[in-house]
């Protein structure tokens, strides 16, 4: 076991080695610091101090980085094993002692410490959105947790077609689609599917028709016969569950739960997963809105009663675990098809690539 | 099946291959290879350009399993054991991938790491190689930096890192210059003499056949056999002679021994050697007189040939030409130079090529 981890570590350390020479890399870090920086004071000057700032200060960062993370991540890890095959140092490794399995987990593994180095040069400005207050320290871990897990999936689902694509920019391309797939295709879907298969709803109306005093001073209140409706709502009730696999999603939903005293978010994590929590739940399709028996039975009219933002999310199920599994499970099966594609000695070869 | 337990190095675990074949989709690259190269040998693989040599060394070096047949490595099995294989044996592939960015130094610390060095073992194994291929002017230098040749040899100490009994060389003179031509023969030879078995593929023959005690001829796929090179041997073959100035033409000598043959003399292709020439015309004039003398002492005509380097003349085998030198020598002429054109190697190389086309 000890000597399957120091080969683990051997190719991790060559991977890192090797990033950390090039002048790119620091680049990219510097351009990324500069960034973050940027939406920090753009936020800050947004939010009113009052509003609680360092919620959504702190979410809004790291939402960023997440976005940040998920454009980077892909080029540095979607060419590791056939960008070496190219370079002719694959096979070389191939000989010596070290098993396949190690080889693609220590890529991964340099690949997912590469993307938390993002993560880690945006922690003074996530620090200064904590101190600013009114972040719980539940909030700061599982957010930063998840953040993480996300990154890793995507250097997984990078390390892992490139070991199972030939060429290092179609593995790229095909990485990058994939968590377009998720960001983006979960939302297009959602919103497409949710419209296409809408219903038929009714609403029906009664309002007050006449208000009379009557001689003894009590009101005769006559209602005006029912008023019926017909309108179509989309059903995004039905396909809450692909939203569950997109990642700003998942981070969203497993961050959320502060709300203010009247029930509203006081952080994007929550102002992002309540209107998908919102999904949820089913249309009204026969919705009847009286606005007279109330005040004919002698009560006051009753408004219509829209749920607070926290009542919505408390009301509703959360799905971030679903969707955080389906992603690892995702990037873990992608390693191992990696790995079996990759292991000698090799029955059949990609079209047109050599093993050296 | 040969040193199937023995887990020492060297001594009675070669290379072993039997009826081995692999395809590519369509393309067959090794159709049906049988070969047998021994510990303390040097084994030149040889064969024309995709004729299945790269592919052959792939599954001889465990990265490749083949459709087909029998392989054993150093007394393993490289598809059913292949970290038994790689253990013992090390491999230079055609093509110089190095890590660009990394040092030499360092590339060989951690090649040796991934064989399972202790830290302190690869550091001093990488400063051993460094000086047995010469690097170690280059040792801080990054591997993008350095030359083919150069490449070449950090390639040859990567397969050296694990002091491996089986060797397998694809095409390791290529690129170098003379001196570490040299320098990677004596190399050669003294691991082969250690107890090793070397397995050499390349296109440079003459090179192969100053240092190779035996040869593997690939054709098409299919390695060549025995009876097939001894059959190729019975043509003539072209040697080359120089003399500094030809004797007296006198008449017509006896018979010399040079047997009698309408063949011609082996297409001579591309000289192995540059001849130093002296002025265009007096060498004209020495070599028109050596072929009279060479007519003189018996040898027909049509086995005279001339090219820009001089001299060439068909003979059958070596005792053939101990009679022809005998004679000229007899007959006064002063030869300088008397010698097969080709080396063995590349003559047999050449003559199962002429076999095929015809």
């Amino acid at each position: 076991m000890t000597s399957y981890l120091s080969g683990i570590g051997i190719v991790l350390a060559l991977e890192l080695r090797q990033r950390v020479r090039g002048v790119g890399w620091y680049v990219l870090l510097g351009v990324f610091v500069a960034l973050v920086a940027l939406i920090t004071v753009l936020l800050w000057l947004s939010l009113d101090v009052s509003d609680g700032l360092g919620g959504f200060l702190f979410s809004g960062i790291l939402f960023f980085v997440l976005l940040l993370g998920t454009l980077v991540t892909p080029a540095l890890s979607g060419n590791a094993i056939n960008g070496d095959r190219d370079a002719g140092t694959l096979a070389t490794t191939q000989v010596t002692l070290l098993r396949t399995g190690q080889l693609v987990l220590g890529k991964f593994l340099a690949a997912w410490l590469t993307a938390l180095a993002f993560l880690l040069v945006s922690l003074p400005f996530l620090g200064f959105a904590v101190l600013s207050g009114g972040v719980p320290a539940g909030t700061i871990a599982v957010s930063v947790l998840v953040l993480a897990v996300e990154l890793g999936v995507i250097a997984a689902i990078g390390v892992g077609l490139s070991g199972i694509l030939t060429r290092p920019l179609f593995s790229i391309v095909v990485t990058y689609l994939t968590v377009a797939a998720l960001s983006i295709g979960t939302l297009i879907v959602f919103t497409l599917a949710g419209v296409a298969t809408s219903s038929e709803a009714r609403s029906t109306t009664i309002d007050v028709q006449f208000l009379e005093e009557g001689p003894d001073g009590a009101d005769t209140v006559t209602c005006s016969p029912p008023q019926v409706t017909t309108y179509t709502v989309p059903r995004f009730d039905y396909y809450w569950g692909v939203l569950a696999a997109n990642p700003y999603v998942v981070l969203a939903d497993a961050a959320a739960g502060q709300f203010d005293s009247r029930g509203e978010p006081v952080d994007l994590f929550s102002a992002t997963a309540v209107p998908v929590r919102q999904a949820q739940i089913a249309p009204d399709l026969d919705a009847t809105f009286d606005y007279c028996s109330d005040l004919r039975d002698g009560g006051t009219p009753a408004g219509e009663q829209f749920p607070t933002s926290r009542e919505v999310f408390e009301s509703t199920v959360p799905t971030w675990f679903v969707g955080l599994a389906i992603h690892v499970v995702l990037g873990a099966s992608a390693l191992l098809w990696a790995t079996a594609r990759t292991r000698t000695p090799a029955a059949r070869l990609p079209r047109g690539s050599r093993i050296a | 099946m040969r040193g199937c337990d023995r887990k020492g190095r060297g001594v009675g675990e070669g290379i072993e291959v039997v009826g081995v074949s692999r395809s590519f989709s369509a393309v067959q690259a090794v159709r049906s290879v049988t070969l047998t190269a021994e510990p303390g040998s040097i084994t030149a693989l040889i064969g024309p350009n995709g004729s299945g040599k790269t592919t052959l060394l792939l599954m001889l070096a465990t990265l490749l399993r083949p459709d087909a047949g029998h392989i054993r490595v150093a007394g393993h099995d490289p598809v059913r054991q292949p970290g038994e294989v790689r253990a013992r044996m090390g491999w230079m592939p055609d093509i110089l991938g190095s890590w660009a960015s990394l040092p030499v130094r360092a590339t060989l610390e951690i090649t040796g790491r991934m064989y399972r060095l202790p830290r302190a073992a690869a550091r001093r194994r990488a400063e051993e190689l460094l000086d047995l291929v010469g690097l170690t002017e280059l040792a801080t230098q990054p591997t993008r930096v350095l030359s083919r040749g150069q490449k070449q040899r950090l390639s040859l100490a990567r397969a050296l890192v694990h002091d491996p009994s089986v060797l397998l060389l694809d095409e390791p003179a290529s690129g170098l210059d003379p001196a570490a031509r040299v320098d990677l023969r004596v190399l050669l030879q003294r691991l082969a003499q250690e107890g090793r078995t070397v397995l050499v593929s390349s296109h440079v023959l003459a090179e192969l056949d100053e240092m190779a005690t035996a040869a593997v001829y690939l054709d098409g796929g299919v390695s060549v056999s025995a009876e097939r090179i001894a059959a190729s041997r019975v043509g003539l073959r072209p040697w080359r002679v120089r003399a500094v100035a030809a004797g007296p033409v006198g008449p017509v000598g006896p018979g010399t021994g040079v047997a009698g043959s309408a063949d011609a003399p082996g297409s001579p292709g591309s000289a192995g050697s540059a001849g130093s020439a002296d002025a265009p015309g007096s060498a004209e004039r020495d070599t028109a007189a050596l072929a009279d003398a060479l007519r003189a002492v018996g040898v027909p005509a049509e086995r005279i040939r001339t090219d820009h380097l001089g001299l060439l003349v068909g003979v059958r085998d070596e005792a053939d030409a101990a009679a022809l030198l005998t004679a000229l020598v007899t007959r006064g002429v002063a030869v300088s130079s008397f010698a097969p054109a080709f080396g063995e190697l590349e003559q047999t190389f050449l003559d199962l090529h002429r076999g095929d086309r015809t």
